[in-house]
């Protein structure tokens, strides 16, 4: 942290050092610290705590500046790790087999019903949740660099691009790992998707389904992609995305609390002594600093960063545990290569590309652009590719970090909120006004009775 | 031990610098490296690509001519339409041209007679996708929704040694082909 250092040796009359000096007196940390000291320890010296710095800014615990999303997020990826393990051992990744093993999961294990729930509902929280965090981190520009020395906070938000990524594409193969018909006719129109790309497409096809119908290599790809790559993928990421919010000094409404203030004498501590003479005489040199960390910005983070990321985490696992009681999990028809249902719909976060591919498909002279190219590949890429290189773009001075709306943000704000509001706008168009044939209905209007077989 | 000397000017093999020995070994080392990797890596890219297709057979026997009514019949097997007027016999694919999905057939209200591509041919039904709602008229063409071009035709031809209906979902055809029985 910043501040120097100096050793200098304690005044004679402090209490006798621990027996072993330089040993931490007690073999357990304490969530319950007597001192500042103590409360360093328990980072120092408890794995799970390492990560989080000794000290906090209060601001960056503040409820209605991050609201948490971040940690949110990760809960529920934990959570869904968690989840996850009793269900691989109960899933069976075989076309024959794995509709009736998620059956079983169903209706059969004892407790499998609600495993699978909160699963699933996990997984869609966690859509929300990381959507909602780039949200929060775009509107208080949070991927800017203050103040602080040596950040690299535009990084983090191209680490944060690339998890939302992993985390749509892990819900997409999670999806269609019941072989229902959600899930054939996803993997259908998603490979169909892929496909449209000119000159490689097909091949890309190819090399997703393992073959050209899609078929037991298929489900095994995505079963291995869901499993093992998207995840360690997506934890490898985000202990690098935590370790950055550590290099970057901690959440960038705590930057302008560095500002200004003014280097204050810390409380002298006492350290190791190498010296014969300290041990003899029990005097172990103490070390008097001076600190930016002003007392009354920061709070030891243990225990308050560690109470409050508790909060989150339990809270998060509670909701997801009660709601999961409540709301069952979907199983449609067996995966029927024939026919296709009437709606085929995506699920709700991935409506709005559903829509947009219905809605791209040009005509330009008697050239077709297939919509699934334009509106499948090259819009979410453009969208994509300018979330990446916005900080880039982005230039507000440095003091608009970590502001909600600031106000030279005016305008990139509200751009963005536009696009927000068009994706959801299309969400709600595809979630609540789309009907069979994808034809559009009113929500009172009722729709046509169709046969479900031909 | 040994009396460091400046090489001689014109020394092939200097201790160190950018070309000397250890130099080499290192680059060579490194270039090994990242060869292996790259190697691997490819190879176990390479791998995923299948060399064996274990499609279903694109040329299928429908069934006998006679099994076929007069006007539409769906074969889900195939995804695929076919059509008889008469003696002849005509087969549409049911795969939307958009992203793939199974397109379904909708009975017209009235039968229409058209002219496609300089052939009378009677439209009995359109087709409708499920996904995105493209429309294609009774002959295949699309009409309306995201569809980028026409369902496709296949060819039909009469199996040699039991004369069945044989469509080969390998070969499109243009939207004049029929097949006539004698």
């Amino acid at each position: 942290m910043s501040g120097t250092e100096r050793a200098v040796s304690a005044k004679p009359g402090t209490p006798a050092p621990p027996s072993a000096p330089g040993v931490h007196p007690k073999p357990f940390w304490s969530f319950r610290p007597r001192s500042d000291r103590e409360a360093g320890d328990a980072v120092v010296s408890n794995f799970l705590l390492h990560w989080f710095p000794a000290k906090t800014y209060k601001p960056s615990l503040d409820w209605n500046y991050s609201f948490w999303l971040g940690t949110a997020s990760a809960a529920l990826f934990f959570l869904l790790v968690l989840s996850g393990l009793p269900l691989l051992l109960l899933y069976v990744p075989s076309v024959e087999r794995a509709y009736g093993s998620v059956k079983d999961i169903e209706f059969v294990v004892t407790f499998g019903s609600w495993i699978r729930a909160v699963h699933r509902i996990a997984a869609h929280l966690m859509v929300a949740a990381v959507f909602l965090h780039l949200v929060r981190v775009f509107l208080t520009g949070a991927y800017k660099n203050g103040t602080g020395r040596g950040q690299r906070r535009e990084w983090n938000w191209v680490l944060g691009v690339v998890m939302i990524v992993l985390t749509l594409f892990l819900s997409f193969t999670g999806y269609l790992l019941p072989w229902d018909q959600l899930a054939y006719w996803a993997v259908t129109v998603g490979t169909n998707i892929a496909s449209s790309v000119p000159f490689v497409g097909p091949e890309m096809r190819e090399l997703l389904i393992g073959g050209r119908t899609i078929d037991q290599a298929t489900l095994l790809r995505f079963y291995v992609l869901h499993v093992i790559f998207l995840p360690a993928g997506l934890g490898a990421l985000l202990a690098y995305h935590m370790w950055r919010i550590r290099k970057d000094g901690g959440l960038a409404k705590a930057d302008r609390w560095t500002l200004g203030s003014e280097k204050t004498e810390a409380p002298p501590a006492k350290t190791k002594t190498w010296s014969l003479l300290g041990v003899a005489r029990g005097q172990a040199p103490a070390i008097r600093a001076v600190t930016l960390e002003a007392a009354d910005r920061t709070v030891n983070s243990v225990n308050d960063l560690v109470r409050r990321i508790s909060i989150v985490v339990l809270g998060t696992f509670a909701v997801v545990s009660i709601l999961a009681c409540f709301i069952p999990s979907p199983l449609e028809e067996p995966a029927n290569p024939m026919i296709t249902p009437n709606p085929a719909k995506a699920p709700w976060y991935f409506l709005w590309l559903q829509e947009i591919v219905t809605d791209t498909t040009l005509k330009i002279g008697s050239f077709t652009i297939n919509g699934a190219f334009l509106g499948g590949v090259i819009l979410p890429t453009i969208l994509l590719g300018l979330l990446t290189v916005w900080p880039w773009l982005d230039r507000s001075p440095a003091g608009a970090a970590g502001i909600w709306f600031h106000a030279s943000r005016k305008r990139q704000n509200l751009v963005f909120l536009l696009v927000v509001l068009l994706v959801l706008a299309f969400t709600i168009v595809g979630t609540f006004l789309r009907g069979p044939y994808w034809n559009f209905y009113w929500p009172w209007q009722a729709w046509p009775e169709l046969p479900t077989r031909i | 031990m040994t009396t460091k000397t400046d090489p001689p000017a014109g020394a092939e093999t200097p201790s160190a610098g950018p070309n000397s020995r250890r130099d080499f070994l290192m680059k060579a080392g490194i270039g090994a490296g990242v060869v292996a990797l790259v190697g691997q890596a490819g190879a176990s890219l390479r791998s995923l690509v299948p060399n064996v297709s274990y499609d279903a057979p694109t040329t299928v026997k429908l069934g006998a001519p006679v099994d076929f009514p007069d006007g539409m019949k769906f074969l889900p097997d195939e995804r695929l339409f076919v059509f008889r007027e008469g003696k002849t016999f005509h087969a549409i694919s049911a795969v939307c041209t958009h992203l793939g999905c199974t397109v379904r057939a909708e009975a017209l209200s009235k039968v229409e007679e058209a002219s496609v591509e300089g052939k009378p041919l009677r439209l009995t039904h359109r087709f409708q996708c499920p996904c995105h709602g493209s429309k294609y008229s009774g002959d295949g063409t699309n009409q309306t929704g995201p569809a980028p071009k026409p369902l496709a035709w296949y060819h039909l031809s009469v199996a040699v040694d039991d004369g069945q209906l044989v469509v080969d979902l390998a070969q499109e055809v243009g939207h004049d082909f029929r097949l006539t029985l004698a």
